[in-house]
């Protein structure tokens, strides 16, 4: 198998690796995604009227402050660990990201989607390709990690050899539709606006990474505390559309 | 959480809002746990946790049935038919937790929020779909076809009482299940008054459970 690098060395495996990344990264690629919206819910439920510029800076102060320095880094960091198949490392990477995720709704929302992510690449990815894919799977069945989704989607990056910058890219856009494609469902903006919000969001996202993608772990941090509110009132809601 | 290795037979229980879905599930439970069988039961519902609720209640705190916690709601984000087919992720993660709390259960029913004709299960969610209509809707609905109509292992028939005050015509539905089933089984049910229902038991413990006694004999209690 490659080593993940940022160089393109070979055409053929860049657009390999290209395509996995636009499959990862595709709304259609099962981890429930669609049915989060990071609190959107119940700021929409308090009454409060958003606006398309207001929503993008609610997901700039998410990647700013909590999804950059926190998941990101966590993915930099695992991805690291994956591409040289420490497993001991990489479960340290987990433990970490998984005890900062301090809403049990996030917490559990990101486990299951970052499980559910290496059960559908096992699927079709051998084991002889990749054994980190099925130790760190195996750590999870056996309880010693949690398969926190930046720690799961690090280690589907680098067994499709899809570089590190991009597999953080692809978390910040992934993140960033679902909150804008819960914004369409909850009719707080159209179509044509969630396209725009998500292009303006495009400079912050390359921002983000290019700050958090390298930093070493125990540099991770994260302070939104208006957003775990918002996360937490979304918890106590008794009626919901998302499950985040 | 360490994941059960035993897998859980599965039944999805998909139909429009209004059709029965709930009640369905609320008269089937009573009838297997008669024969000794247990089920856990996930709803996905659109909105609110309410179908959950009431089934917690009527089959937890008033029958008591099955544990609470068995009787798990889960929001699907608008998207009924994305968490039972294109995307069943939120509903595989959350049977699995089941089955590694609660591996002695005999059956998983999964209850997808209220779709279209068009909602169909994923095989890797359900080994079983029971597709539900209410003759309210008509009696165009089965020759109206669709996936759901059309492809589901048992088509169950509700509110047949309502029939002659809605103007609709049993023979005619039963005539155009036939046809646009091509032999997969259908039945007629009311699920207020239970008729119907010991057939659609009978089918879920001879093709879901292919007629294996129950696991244990009595319920684990937490």
């Amino acid at each position: 198998m490659c080593m993940s690098t940022d160089k393109d060395t070979d055409a053929t495996t860049a657009t390999a690796a290209d395509l996995s990344m636009l499959q990862l990264s595709d709304s259609f690629f099962p981890t429930g995604m669609y049915s989060m919206s990071s609190g959107l819910e119940a700021i929409f439920y308090s009454g409060k009227k958003m606006k398309a510029g207001e929503l993008r800076d609610l997901v700039v102060a998410f990647l700013e402050y909590q999804i950059g320095p926190a998941d990101c880094t966590a993915l930099g960091n695992a991805y690291e660990c994956a591409a040289k198949s420490d497993l001991q490392k990489l479960l340290e990477v987990d433990r970490t990201i998984f005890s900062m995720k301090l809403i049990q709704e996030i917490r559990n929302a990101s486990t299951r989607s970052g499980t559910q992510l290496l059960r559908c690449i096992r699927s079709f990815v051998n084991d002889d390709d990749s054994k980190i894919l099925g130790e760190y799977e195996d750590a999870i069945k056996g309880g010693r990690a949690f398969g926190p989704y930046p720690v799961a989607l690090a280690v589907a990056a680098s067994v499709f050899s899809i570089p590190k910058r991009r597999a953080g890219l692809m978390m910040l856009y992934s993140f960033s539709i679902s909150i804008v494609g819960a914004a369409l469902r909850l009719g707080m903006l159209q179509h044509f606006d969630g396209q725009k919000v998500i292009d303006e969001l495009k400079p912050t996202m390359i921002k983000v990474v290019n700050t958090n993608i390298d930093r070493p772990l125990e540099g991770i941090w994260q302070f939104a505390p208006q957003i775990d509110l918002i996360e937490i009132s979304h918890e106590k809601m008794s009626s919901k559309m998302f499950i985040t | 959480m360490h994941m059960s290795t035993k897998r859980i037979p599965r039944l999805g229980v998909g139909g429009p809002v209004g059709s029965g879905k709930t009640m369905l599930i609320e008269m089937i439970v009573p009838l297997l746990a008669a024969k000794g069988y247990k089920a856990g039961i996930i709803s996905n519902d659109v909105v609110s946790k309410e179908d959950a609720e009431r089934m917690r209640r009527t089959l937890a705190k008033e029958q008591g049935l099955i544990p609470e916690d068995l009787v798990i709601g889960l929001a699907t984000g608008g998207c009924p038919h994305t968490a039972v087919r294109e995307d069943p992720s939120m509903n595989i993660s959350v049977i699995e937790e089941m089955e590694s709390k609660h591996d002695y259960l005999d059956l998983i029913i999964i209850e997808s929020g209220g779709d279209n004709i068009t909602t169909t299960f994923s095989p890797a969610l359900a080994d079983y779909f029971i597709y539900i209509i209410d003759v309210s809707g008509g009696d165009k609905y089965p020759r109206k076809r669709g996936l759901g109509i059309e492809t589901c292992d048992l088509l169950a028939i509700n509110k047949i009482d309502l029939a002659p005050y809605v103007g609709a015509d049993l023979a005619i539905m039963e005539r155009d299940a036939k046809a646009v089933r091509g032999g997969k089984p259908y039945v007629f049910v009311n699920c207020k008054t239970g008729q119907g229902i010991a057939k659609v038991t009978e089918h879920i413990i001879r093709d879901v459970l292919f007629e294996s006694p129950p696991k244990t004999t009595t319920i684990a209690k937490r």
